[in-house]
């Protein structure tokens, strides 16, 4: 079983390495500019692999600028998820009175259903990127923060903790040197959630039709595939939709598997249900 | 005591999401109603000058706000959500006319996805390690990567188009007239498969892996090797002692599964055009139609949290441990 997890971890590594190497040389792979007009629904040919959209958009560069879009938010909403998610998290645990509030606050954050919320919100601003990690960030750190937070829990109750603050190791010490550290392989864990989250919402809402329309995401393209009113009729929908939908498998995919790996290697006991996504 | 306190806190959120929906179109840049006709949104609600002076007074607008978020209150009381743009007609009327096509896809989803998973899970865990494991986890964790609209137009693409065995969208054939009540049920049913197993497949990761961990912990307890030692057989160590206690957490999780369907209806009734208060949650996306957004926002949200009020409910009968925490 530990070989399998280990054969998951970097197959999933693997498909993220690819993922991450397309979308930071995007300008170099991408043949076309993703904005650039040329004839319309052209079928798959040696000039446009993938063919062109309704617009005339070469759909591989579309695609493959598409991957920066994805892979940008999740990765910024997740980052600051984390950041925020694990500060938080670390002084609810560590303060009593401090760490009352912000669960409850959180409690209320865990009570409200996302998507509908988020969905309203995002319909009610300008679609860009910067609004749409905005939206997510609202959400993005409670989950983290009430992990951390249990850790800590029981991180603090440690002889060494004890024996630190009896030499007269300040708060501020304790907290960054002996718990932080004990805390970052789950939210390592953690950062991978979130990362799948975002993934999918932002899919799903660029499908609705909320996501950019300038900087278009994988979801994006898929909004337009499936509003093209022929998309059915012929082969069409083996370029426009199957490969950008096979983007976002694979990425989710790859994050899945890592996390998977990691967090049974990390600790056997973390049983998180996050897998079951609202999507 | 705990339960007054789980009631107060569930009052609490209500009045909190019902706030968010008063509040959010008076934060948003611009006054509310130049954000019911956006010119800037795909498709802008065309309105007259005179219809946004009525709309003006209708909201009450140029009340203060104390006083508009007192008789939005009143109104929410008596089920005034509002008018729907696109609809022309009473945001609650239009709700109510799709809620009978979401129910059926919810309840035939839960229907079939909760046992299944937690057939898949108790599988599972039952020969954890092994190769019916292993293969069980990584499909399922597979499955669960496909984003739900995306598995929906393969499916639509599949077994819709290419061997064109289910019809792609709607409830029912249009304008269809049934020989006998059987033709318009059996009607329904086909047209309800695609839906349904679209929301049934990208939801079952959920159920599994509560189910396989449930069950792991379960295994481990200390009654279950008494009962080996005793010398029961494992058909009945597996039945009696391991499947019921490890059933408890699916109890507040197939209600955490329903709010999950619900939202999932919203990607699913769109892929398939089907009937419901998602696909009408699209609909109103699409046109801008402010008020109807809302509505359905309040309509869904409350459904869920309801839903979660009631596993919380049950789950303290359940598990009378639950209590003393």
């Amino acid at each position: 079983m530990i070989e399998g997890r280990k054969i998951l971890g970097s197959v999933g590594l693997g498909i993220l390495a690819v993922f991450v190497i397309v979308a930071v040389l995007a300008p170099y792979i991408a043949p076309y500019n993703p904005h650039q007009m040329s004839r319309p629904m052209e079928h798959p040919s040696s000039r446009h692999l993938l063919g062109t959209n309704d617009i005339g958009n070469d759909i591989l560069s579309e695609i493959i600028y598409g991957t920066r879009v994805s892979l940008f938010i999740a990765f910024v909403v997740s980052a600051i998820s984390m950041l925020v998610g694990t500060s938080l998290g670390l002084i609810a645990g560590y303060f009593d009175k401090l760490g009352f509030v912000i669960m409850r606050v959180v409690d209320i954050f865990l009570t409200i259903p996302r998507l509908p919320l988020i969905i309203v919100i995002a319909a009610s601003m300008r679609p860009s990127i910067w609004n749409l990690i905005a939206i997510f960030l609202i959400f993005g750190w409670t989950m983290t923060a009430r992990i951390i937070r249990s850790e800590v829990l029981t991180l603090r109750s440690r002889y060494y903790i004890d024996a630190t603050k009896m030499i007269g190791g300040s708060d501020c010490y304790i907290l960054w040197r002996h718990i932080l550290p004990n805390v970052i392989p789950l939210v390592v864990v953690q950062f991978i959630m979130e990362a799948i989250h975002v993934i999918f919402t932002e899919a799903g809402l660029s499908f609705l039709g909320l996501g950019d329309p300038v900087a278009r995401s994988w979801g994006m393209v898929l909004h337009y595939a499936f509003e093209c009113p022929i998309i059915y009729v012929s082969d069409v929908w083996m370029w426009w939709m199957l490969p950008p939908g096979l983007c976002i498998v694979l990425t989710v995919l790859g994050l899945t598997f890592v996390g998977y790996a990691l967090e049974e290697t990390l600790d056997p006991k973390l049983k998180s249900p996050a897998y079951g996504r609202g999507l | 005591m705990h339960q007054i306190n789980k009631l107060v806190y569930y009052f609490a959120i209500l009045l909190i999401i019902l706030s968010i929906n008063f509040f959010l179109p008076r934060v948003m840049p611009g006054d509310p109603l130049s954000y019911l006709s956006d010119p800037g949104a795909d498709m802008p609600a065309r309105m007259t000058e005179e219809k946004r002076e009525l709309l003006l007074e209708y909201y009450g607008l140029d009340k203060p706000i104390s006083e508009q978020y007192i008789s939005y209150m009143v109104g929410i009381i008596h089920g005034d959500l509002g008018w729907s743009i696109y609809y022309g007609a009473p945001v609650l009327e239009v709700i109510l006319g799709r809620l009978k096509w979401t129910l059926l896809l919810v309840g035939t989803s839960t229907a079939i996805h909760v046992p299944l998973g937690i057939l898949l899970g108790a599988t599972s865990a039952w020969a954890r390690g092994k190769k019916k494991d292993t293969g069980l986890l990584i499909s399922i964790l597979s499955i669960s990567s496909f984003p739900s609209f995306f598995l929906g137009i393969l499916l639509v693409i599949f077994f819709g188009i290419k061997l064109d065995l289910f019809p792609i969208n709607g409830a029912q054939t249009a304008f269809a007239t049934y020989s006998s009540p059987f033709g318009k049920i059996f009607d329904i049913l086909h047209h309800l498969v695609l839906p349904a197993t679209t929301l049934v497949i990208s939801h079952i990761g959920g159920t599994y892996l509560l189910m396989r961990n449930s069950m792991l912990g379960v295994l481990g307890e200390d009654y279950i090797m008494t009962a080996r030692a005793k010398g029961l057989s494992e058909q009945y160590i597996l039945h009696r002692h391991a499947l019921m206690n490890a059933l408890l957490p699916i109890v507040t999780m197939t209600a955490m599964t329903v709010g999950f369907l619900i939202m999932g209806t919203i990607f699913v009734e769109t892929v398939f055009a089907y009937p419901g208060i998602g696909n009408l949650l699209y609909n109103a996306v699409l046109y801008r139609d402010y008020p109807l957004l809302q509505g359905i926002f309040l309509f869904m949200t409350i459904a869920i949290v309801g839903a979660n009020f009631i596993a919380d409910t049950i789950y303290v009968r359940l598990d009378p441990r639950v209590k003393n925490e």
